[in-house]
């Protein structure tokens, strides 16, 4: 919500005034050779190696249920959420980033999780118009040239 | 400020509400044995005069009427002795006085509801004032007439300790306010009515904050003509130390309706009190005993003071915290005593703590589920007003039968069952006890109806059942209702007698014709499924046409936590209510036969049961697919019962259940045989089945 708005009102303001930034802190992370970008103000915590619990019924992308200290939240796989292929590792092991979205926890499944970046607003462009990856609301190209796509928290959200 | 004010409010509802109920079932004993007994009438009169105070000082202008003007009839019944009142009024003008307090019961109750609602009260309670005058009026003209001609000295000695009570304070006015060195006298705001009760309310509220006071005039609670006094020269109190004195004025500050007030200072007791402290200790001496006389003036009062002082009343969502937290701790008990580390180890003194932890540990839980615990009379104390309404409107004579008031049950359960009983009685008023007293004759019944409430505990559930010795149900007609309908989903003769009568739960079956003022929406039945399906419970309907009907809620006793068996498909753990399990047992592939479109079915017992495995059911991966392999369970949930196959059982274990996260709701999870999860000792997760559900689902794929 706030980063559409942010990007929307953001754009508007460029064309005024180019001087005015809203720098933001983003964590980035890998899944399927992309890099994502994610409002850290979501971000709750980070855990690796999580036993997660299957559930039957469930959509495909939803990897099932963790004990998080008492607390059961769900966790997506955002590979398979993508309508990517899915990401076994020999090992078994795993990455799962815990959000908490205006009070809903869940955990997203990623690759793997890079850095916490400070990212203008200002700078995020609006996605391409054949973009079809819903959950990406937004791009960004960084100083070292690589581009980070951000991740639109409330369409997570919204199952 | 604001929180205060809730909990004001949240205190007054609950109190008043109680007294209500209170006042109900006073009446009903009453009416019951005809007559009135001199402790009723006090009961009422002291219930009606708590209800007009609180809502005073609440501001509740319209229930503060109705509970005056109500509370002046006890008055006169009083006053007039309480004999002579039973004695002269005819029976129909007795009738007529339990339908209006009965009138007003409801009309005071639907006020309590919109302010619960916070919907603005009722203007215009003119029509019902009146109607408490005319019959003031008409009993005032019957006693008068009664009073001239015999018992007159019965009913006047109240009166005169009344006034004896009056002269005495008179007496106390002129010397005693002289002698505390601190007085503060209060106005209260002109025209607010009911002064000496604010006065009280005062007092009470001062007690709080020190308890070393007096006031004038003393009887404030009982004799309403205080007010005028009131009015008139304010209300004083005396204090005996500075402290106190401001202490009280802090109190002072925090009450509403006090216009004005002066604190004067006793020049002369303070001099005094400096010059010979024993004669001031004297004084106070005095003073104490003076001090708790109000309390005493009525024992009735102090009683009730002595009860609630053994009760508390706690909001209910901080026992539903306390609740999950003695589950936390259960659970964290058995993960660190059966903690994997520990495998091996001789640890002598550890496993005695440990044992001693889990004694512990125990008693808690148990402690804290009875806390939860209320009796289930006062929803049944409820129906007693319903089938005495109902008996009168609809000219039917039943008797309802109460048996096991004191089953405990959890407070949540109690608060959902209230309404699907109502259904339930209405339901067995209107259509189940016959339309006539002949007609019962005829059948050879009594012509008395009978309608018994019945509560029991049978280990972890509660049962409770409504029978009524009425007409019966006639399945020949349910089935023709329910074709006409189109609810049927087979054809007619398929039906079972059970199924038939499970017919009127579905929603939009109703089997009266014709549409009464109490039931016959044909919302009646479903609703009372759908409610006790939330709290985990079943219904069942048994019936026998021209003997009764007999509806049966099993409700477990408590959701928060069940016994549970733990079994395996795959890699995945799930948990089966252990009430829900019947048996478990191997079978061999001979046993199993195929139905045509292939499904599996198993005969025990000489019925013909089907057999779901889980692991198809879920598409789960596991290496157990042989039914000789893996084991087979038979569950059970209200009217359904089937098999489940599984890999393997793993062991019972109590659990407590966790709702999933609510995010998991879209996927209608709930309908597809999950009821939640639990965390097992070794922190991992268990999803507990939901028998029902799962038949439903089964059934769906099959």
């Amino acid at each position: 919500m706030s980063n559409s708005n942010g990007a929307d009102s953001n754009s508007e303001k460029l064309t005024e005034n180019t001087s005015v930034e809203s720098i933001k802190k983003y964590l980035t992370f890998v899944s399927d050779n992309l890099i994502f970008g994610i409002d850290a103000s979501y971000i709750t915590e980070i855990i690796i190696n999580h036993n997660i619990t299957f559930l039957p019924i469930v959509p495909y992308y939803i990897k099932g249920i963790i004990n998080l200290r008492g607390q059961i939240i769900p966790i997506i796989d955002i590979r398979l959420k993508m309508g990517k292929p899915e990401n076994i590792k020999e090992d078994g092991s795993n990455c799962i980033i815990v959000l908490n979205i205006d009070s809903t926890m869940l955990g997203i499944m990623v690759d793997n999780v890079q850095q916490v970046l400070d990212i203008d607003t200002s700078k995020i462009s609006p996605p391409t118009v054949n973009n079809c990856e819903e959950l990406v609301n937004g791009m960004v190209t960084l100083s070292d040239g690589s581009t980070v796509l951000t991740i639109d928290c409330d369409v997570i959200k919204r199952t | 400020m604001d929180n205060g004010m809730d909990n004001m409010l949240d205190m007054y509802l609950f109190e008043t509400n109680s007294l209500l109920e209170q006042l109900d079932s006073i009446l009903l004993n009453a009416e019951k044995s005809k007559l009135f007994t001199v402790d009723d009438v006090n009961e009422i009169f002291r219930i009606m005069h708590t209800i007009k105070g609180s809502s005073a000082m609440m501001e509740f202008s319209s229930l503060m009427k109705i509970a005056h003007k109500t509370e002046d009839l006890f008055f006169i019944i009083r006053e007039k002795g309480v004999e002579t009142f039973d004695a002269v009024c005819s029976e129909a003008e007795h009738h007529e006085l339990f339908n209006l307090v009965f009138n007003t019961i409801d009309f005071m109750r639907s006020e309590i509801e919109k302010i619960e609602n916070d919907e603005p009260l009722t203007d215009n309670i003119d029509q019902e004032l009146e109607k408490i005058k005319d019959f003031i009026d008409k009993i005032n003209t019957h006693l008068g007439n009664a009073q001239n001609s015999d018992s007159t000295e019965s009913t006047n000695t109240e009166t005169v300790a009344q006034s004896a009570g009056k002269e005495q304070n008179k007496a106390v006015n002129e010397d005693l306010p002289d002698k505390s060195p601190y007085f503060l006298k209060i106005f209260f705001d002109e025209g607010c009515g009911m002064e000496n009760l604010r006065a009280f309310m005062l007092v009470t509220a001062i007690k709080d904050v020190c308890s070393d006071f007096t006031f004038y005039p003393q009887d404030i609670e009982t004799n309403s003509e205080t007010s005028h006094q009131i009015i008139d020269s304010g209300f004083l109190m005396g204090f005996n130390s500075k402290e106190a004195l401001d202490k009280s004025l802090a109190v002072l500050k925090g009450q509403s309706n006090i216009y004005t007030y002066e604190t004067i200072e006793n020049e002369q007791p303070a001099k005094e009190e400096k010059s010979s402290s024993n004669e001031t200790a004297a004084k106070t001496e005095k003073k104490e005993t003076k001090a708790p006389k109000p309390v005493s003036n009525s024992s009735s009062s102090s009683h009730s003071l002595q009860n609630k002082q053994s009760l508390i009343s706690v909001n209910l969502s901080k026992l539903d915290s306390l609740m999950a937290i003695v589950g936390e701790i259960v659970i964290t008990e058995s993960m660190v005593t059966s903690c994997p580390e520990l495998a091996g180890l001789k640890l002598d003194s550890f496993t005695k703590s440990a044992r001693q932890l889990r004694k512990l540990t125990d008693e808690l839980q148990d402690i804290s589920m009875s806390i939860r615990m209320v009796p289930i009379s006062g929803v049944f104390q409820k129906m007693n007003r319903i089938v005495r309404d109902m008996g009168q409107k609809l000219n039917k004579d039943v008797e309802l039968v109460l048996i096991g008031e004191d089953t405990e049950v959890d407070k949540a359960i109690v608060d959902c069952i209230g309404d699907p009983i109502m259904h339930i009685v209405r339901n067995s008023m209107d259509h189940g006890i016959e339309e006539t007293a002949e007609e019962r004759i005829k059948n050879g019944k009594n012509p008395k109806g009978k309608i018994t409430l019945k509560a029991e505990h049978t280990g972890s559930e509660v049962v409770i059942s409504i029978a009524d010795d009425g007409k019966g149900m006639d399945t020949q007609a349910i089935l023709e209702k329910a074709a006409r309908n189109g609810i049927l989903t087979k054809p007619e003769s398929e039906y079972s007698k059970k199924e038939i009568l499970n017919l009127t739960l579905i929603p939009g079956f109703s089997t009266n014709e014709q549409v009464t003022e109490f039931s016959g929406r044909g919302v009646g039945m479903d609703v009372v499924k759908k409610n006790i399906e939330q709290v985990g419970g079943v219904v069942s309907i048994s019936s026998e046409l021209g003997e009764g009907t007999c509806t049966t809620l099993k409700i477990p006793l408590t959701m928060a936590i069940v016994d549970g068996m733990e079994i395996a498909v795959g890699k995945s753990i799930f948990t089966i209510p252990i009430h829900n399990i019947r048996q478990s047992f191997k079978v061999s592939a001979s046993e199993i036969i195929h139905n045509v479109d292939n499904s599996e079915v198993i005969k025990r017992m000489d019925e013909f049961y089907p057999v779901f495995r889980l692991h198809e059911l879920y598409g789960l991966q596991t290496d157990v697919t042989n039914i000789e392999d893996g084991i087979i369970i038979w569950v059970e949930a209200g009217d359904k019962s089937y098999c489940l196959f599984v890999d393997e059982l793993l062991g019972g274990q109590q659990v407590v259940v966790k709702p999933l996260p609510a995010y998991l709701n879209d996927f209608n999870i709930k309908n597809s045989g999950i009821a939640g999860c639990t965390i097992l000792g070794d922190g991992n997760i268990s999803v507990i089945l939901d028998i029902s559900n799962l038949y439903l689902k089964a059934q769906n794929i099959n």
